[in-house]
């Protein structure tokens, strides 16, 4: 065969690369040198798409794409040329225009393969279900289009279905014996299953001896799979073998951060900035790093508390006391003793939280758990009522201590479901809630197998379908301990922990199938939640008639119509529930006592607006009610901890009740958050102290307080006391 | 809070014997039936606050009775009624709007502008003046307002804060909540009350994870454009910090008791002592300065007893 020939019969699979197919070939043997002088030559040539191609092939994108915009308006009708121009902004972290470009070839050619494919990409990169339709039309087009044979076992590999991953790729190596990034697939799903693959490294550097992707590749899927140490090990081979692998510094600076090695992760983001790797989660996490002066850091033996400057000094004591309290449960519950600190840090601005959850969907998720480090959403970071974050931090602790019982291996659906399913053993009040949207998911027979379940956290295929899983995942966990106990789920955990797959986990633990796992499963759910199904339609019909009532000031229809409709549903504890209405209404007609129950109903399903919960608060004190009233401002602080109020009010209560510690943290809290009224602060301390005998402290305050204030009676009362 | 020395006489002295506070609440039109029910509640409050002064004398025009004629009319009786020893608070509540030339207060019928409001106000002959405008845009109101003499305060920094505000429903609070007296000497001032009000609608912005979209600026010089943080030492809110707004029952009994003036006086003089003293803080040895304020502090509120007997 004669070296023209092999070339040509390389460059095959890299047709849709036009002029540039050969260069290609030769990248992808890596020859790096003679691919650069077949690069540097197209971008002399006549034809502008072999220019583009030339500079993407050197990496000078912004000439490339200059004259990719040339060579589509010399042939607007050719969409061979509109997909590499596509496909070069997407490799450049313009997805949206990218699948512009795809749709306008796909409006010349409806089944043109490489739109298609680039459809897939871009779907696959924002994690939508449509993208695995998407990559099939694109072999129906082209049944020897590799790269979408190639992004079906990734994708596959991605919803945790290793079989499924593995018989794709092996099809892609059919196709093309070549085939890189099918071997980095199956490499992939060695390690994943803790194997050493051997074979397809061999294979695939026998090829390209500096293929630093199959690495990179590999690592990827360890991050999907929570294994941040295994991925960072990975990620450094990948650019031992190729130092010019910039997205690839990228990643491995971006999961030092998450695992809390800010410095090295400084040292590789940089480098990889200074080398023109500028995408989104470059800056982001660069400018997140920056922002560590803002930070302050809390240690000892057992956690590391990371918090924003302005909100250390009241949040530390909760977060603290919460966060012990987990840990303690879950070390005794999961058998499990760490050996170091857990890292917790609360964000307040939640873009900062979501640049170490970039690459990752759900964007929308209040906290993540990197082996033994917890980064979470500040209760600062949302309005206040919208999030629990006690709650919240309890399932990011439950994460760190059942993965290191397993070694970080245990598939996304029962970590998340234990998660779940012990915030509402904490609290019952905590713990994911049955909204509508649930409730419509079950009624319209919408939730997964369980051995699909990962896919409904991963690849959602209806809005909502994230939120839907949790739920699923928590109830079943929760069906789980009650059928065969809590010792079958730590069974469970260690057999995902000795690698087994959710079927062969589920047949050797509860001895089921997996099927008759969800049919029972199933039927008890169906069971547990059939007067909310049944009396769905009914539940908001009377919403809307209650709504209506309330608005115009019926509130004697209000209150005769409102249990039978706040029962049809009572886990909706959402603005404008029936609690709330009913609440209104005793209240309009002066029954306090009604409201008051009412109100006391709505905490116990786990309702968060904090002008509720002040408002039983306050009818709670006014009723003499102390124990009460100073549970629902423990609610009330726990959704709104930045609120003088509640602080102010619990201190006080807490003083009456000679609780005098509890008070003197509020105290000092309040004080922490710099009040309005400082004097009333320090004076409210300085009764605490002398309440509790710390003299000392006390003058302190009452001195504070009276510099500030020096008509202030009450404090000029206890400075004369204090110093008699 | 207590800033400087020379404030804290003034208070006795601006408090003349026979001299009333006046007020005027205007709330304008809502436009929406969520905003005429707000705007009229919070100026019924302010109006419920203002009654139970024993000194003041509160006039209210809310919706449709706040027109350009029923306000030229009220504030045309009140410029003849009020005394150069009185005082005057004008408190505008709704929204407001700004074309980029000038404000306007908006009210049923023709709205008033900026420049309206100035020469209506021009008539009131009392030297102590207060206008509050807690109306979207208000900030463009602050340049046809300001005068020596006359405290402006304003919900939003520019006419270009064209939101709905909040700030009115915290002045409002700070007329009421015990928290708003800083120093706690029963004196509400206007830079207290500012102070309260612009802290509270700055946290309202954050805890809702919203933009703030209204900066409220005080202006009592005469001549300034307004700060967000006035400072009576720096030379803003030196005003705002003698207006009294409203004082506590027991301290109004107390200065009209000729018997307890001089122990009032007494009251003042050590806290003038104790604002010197704070004064020189920063050069003085820690131990001696803390020395110095509690005995002070215990003079005074031994002062206080007697008062209180």
């Amino acid at each position: 065969m004669t070296a023209a020939f092999l070339l040509l019969a390389l460059a095959r699979p890299f047709a849709e690369a036009g002029p540039a197919a050969g260069c290609l070939a030769l990248a992808h043997r890596g020859q790096n040198i003679q691919a650069e002088n077949c690069f540097a030559r197209l971008t002399s040539a006549k034809d502008a798409w072999a220019r583009a191609e030339g500079w993407w092939g050197l990496r000078r994108y912004r000439e490339a794409n200059e004259e990719f915009r040339r060579a589509v308006a010399e042939r607007p009708r050719d969409p061979d040329r509109k997909v590499r121009w596509g496909r070069l902004l997407l490799e450049r972290f313009n997805p949206a225009e990218a699948a512009e470009l795809f749709q306008e070839a796909l409006q010349i050619r409806a089944d043109h393969a490489g739109a298609l494919l680039g459809m897939a990409l871009v779907a696959a990169h924002g994690f939508e279900q449509r993208a695995v339709e998407l990559a099939r039309r694109a072999l129906e087009a082209d049944p020897g289009c590799i790269e979408a044979r190639v992004l079906l076992a990734r994708m596959a590999l991605e919803d945790g279905d290793a079989e499924r991953a593995r018989a794709e790729a092996v099809e892609a190596l059919g196709l093309w014996q070549e085939a890189l990034d099918a071997m980095a697939v199956l490499a992939a799903a060695d390690w994943i299953a803790d194997r050493e693959p051997s074979l397809w490294v061999e294979r695939a550097l026998r090829i390209h001896p500096r293929y630093g992707r199959l690495y990179s590749e590999g690592a990827r899927f360890l991050v999907l799979n929570r294994r941040y140490g295994d991925a960072v090990q990975l990620y450094r081979k990948a650019l031992e073998l190729d130092p010019s692998l910039s997205g690839v510094r990228s990643e491995l600076g971006i999961n030092l951060m998450r695992l809390g090695r800010d410095e090295e992760a400084r040292r590789e983001l940089e480098r990889a900035y200074d080398e023109g790797h500028r995408d989104a989660p470059t800056v982001n996490a660069l400018r997140l790093l920056d922002g560590a002066k803002h930070f302050v850091i809390r240690q000892d033996a057992h956690l590391v508390l990371k918090l924003h400057r302005k909100e250390a000094a009241v949040l530390e004591p909760y977060a603290r006391e919460e966060a012990m309290r987990a840990l303690a449960a879950f070390q005794s519950k999961y058998r499990v003793r760490l050996d170091g600190p857990v890292r917790i840090e609360l964000y307040p601005d939640h873009e900062d939280f979501a640049v170490r959850t970039l690459g990752m969907p759900g964007l929308g998720a209040l906290g993540v758990t990197f082996e033994r480090a917890v980064a979470m959403d500040s209760p600062s970071a949302r309005k206040p009522g919208s999030f629990h974050w006690v709650s919240t931090l309890w399932h990011e602790l439950n994460h760190v201590i059942v993965l290191a019982r397993v070694n970080n291996r245990a598939p996304r659906w029962f970590v998340e479901g234990l998660a779940v399913w012990e915030e509402s053993q904490a609290s019952p009040e905590w713990g994911e809630r049955l909204t509508p949207e649930i409730l419509v998911a079950v009624r319209e027979r919408k939730l997964l197998p369980v051995a699909a379940l990962d896919r409904g956290f991963v690849r959602p295929s209806y809005p909502g379908q994230v939120a839907v899983s949790y739920y699923q995942a928590g109830k079943l966990c929760e069906f789980m301990a009650r059928e065969w106990g809590f010792q079958t789920l730590l069974r469970m955990l260690d057999a995902f922990g000795a690698r087994q797959q959710t079927p062969q986990a589920i047949r050797q633990t509860l001895g089921l199938a997996p099927e008759e796992l969800d049919a029972r499963f199933l039927s008890w759910l169906e069971q547990s939640l059939r007067a909310r199904l049944d009396g769905f339609a009914a539940w908001r019909e009377g919403m809307k008639r209650l709504t209506e009532a309330a608005r115009a000031g019926r509130h004697l229809e209000v209150v005769r119509e409102g249990p039978a409709v706040r029962d049809l549903y009572p886990e909706y504890v959402e603005a404008g529930s029936a609690y709330e209405l009913l609440a209104t209404a005793h209240l309009a007609l002066g029954d306090k006592a009604a409201a008051r129950g009412e109100l006391e109903r709505y905490a116990r399903a786990g309702g968060r607006d904090p002008s509720l919960l002040r408002q039983l608060a306050l009818l709670e004190q006014e009723a003499g009610r102390a124990a009460e009233a100073i549970g629902a401002l423990r609610r009330w602080l726990y959704v709104d901890p930045l609120n003088e109020e509640v602080h102010r009010r619990l201190g006080e209560l807490l003083l009456e009740q000679g609780q005098v510690e509890e008070a003197i943290r509020e105290f000092r809290v309040l004080l922490a958050l710099g009040p309005a009224d400082a004097a009333a602060a320090h004076y409210a301390l300085a009764r605490a102290c002398h309440a509790a005998g710390r003299i000392a402290e006390a003058k302190e305050h009452v001195l504070a307080a009276l510099e500030t204030a020096p008509g202030f009676r009450p404090a000029q009362k206890l400075l004369l006391e204090l110093n008699r | 809070m207590r800033t400087l020395v020379r404030l804290g006489a003034a208070l006795l002295a601006a408090w003349p014997m026979g001299a009333a506070t006046y007020w005027v609440l205007l709330a304008g039109l809502g436009g929406e039936p969520e905003y005429e029910q707000r705007f009229a509640a919070w100026v019924r409050e302010a109006e419920k606050i203002g009654r139970a002064s024993a000194d003041a004398h509160v006039s209210v025009l809310s919706g449709r009775e706040a027109t350009a004629v029923a306000i030229r009319s009220l504030l045309g009786e009140l410029s003849r009624r009020i005394r150069p020893e009185d005082s005057f608070v004008l408190l505008l509540v709704g929204h407001g709007s700004f074309d980029g030339q000038q404000y306007k207060f908006n009210i049923p019928g023709p709205d008033l502008s900026g420049d309206d409001l100035a020469a209506l106000l021009a008539a009131i002959t009392a030297t102590r003046q207060l206008v509050v405008n807690t109306t979207s845009a208000s900030g463009a109101s602050l340049e046809p307002l300001r005068k020596p003499g006359r405290i402006v305060i304003t919900a939003t920094k520019s006419g270009m804060e064209k939101n709905a505000t909040v700030f009115a429903r915290y002045w409002i609070e700070a007329l009421r909540d015990a928290a708003a007296d800083a120093d706690k000497n029963d004196a509400l001032t206007a830079l207290e009350a500012f102070r309260y009000a612009s802290q509270k609608t700055a946290r309202f912005y954050e805890s809702q994870k919203r933009l703030a979209t209204e900066h409220p600026l005080l202006e009592d010089t005469g001549q300034g454009a307004g700060v967000r943080s006035p400072d009576p030492a720096g030379g803003s809110g030196r005003l705002a910090a003698a207006f009294v707004l409203l004082r506590s029952a027991q301290a109004q009994a107390a200065a009209r008791d000729p018997a307890r003036r001089a122990l009032l006086a007494r009251k003042e003089a050590l806290e003038q002592e104790i604002d010197l003293l704070k004064y020189r803080k920063a050069a003085m040895d820690g131990a001696e300065y803390r020395k110095r304020l509690t005995a002070l502090l215990v003079e005074l509120a031994r002062v206080n007893e007697e008062l209180e007997k």
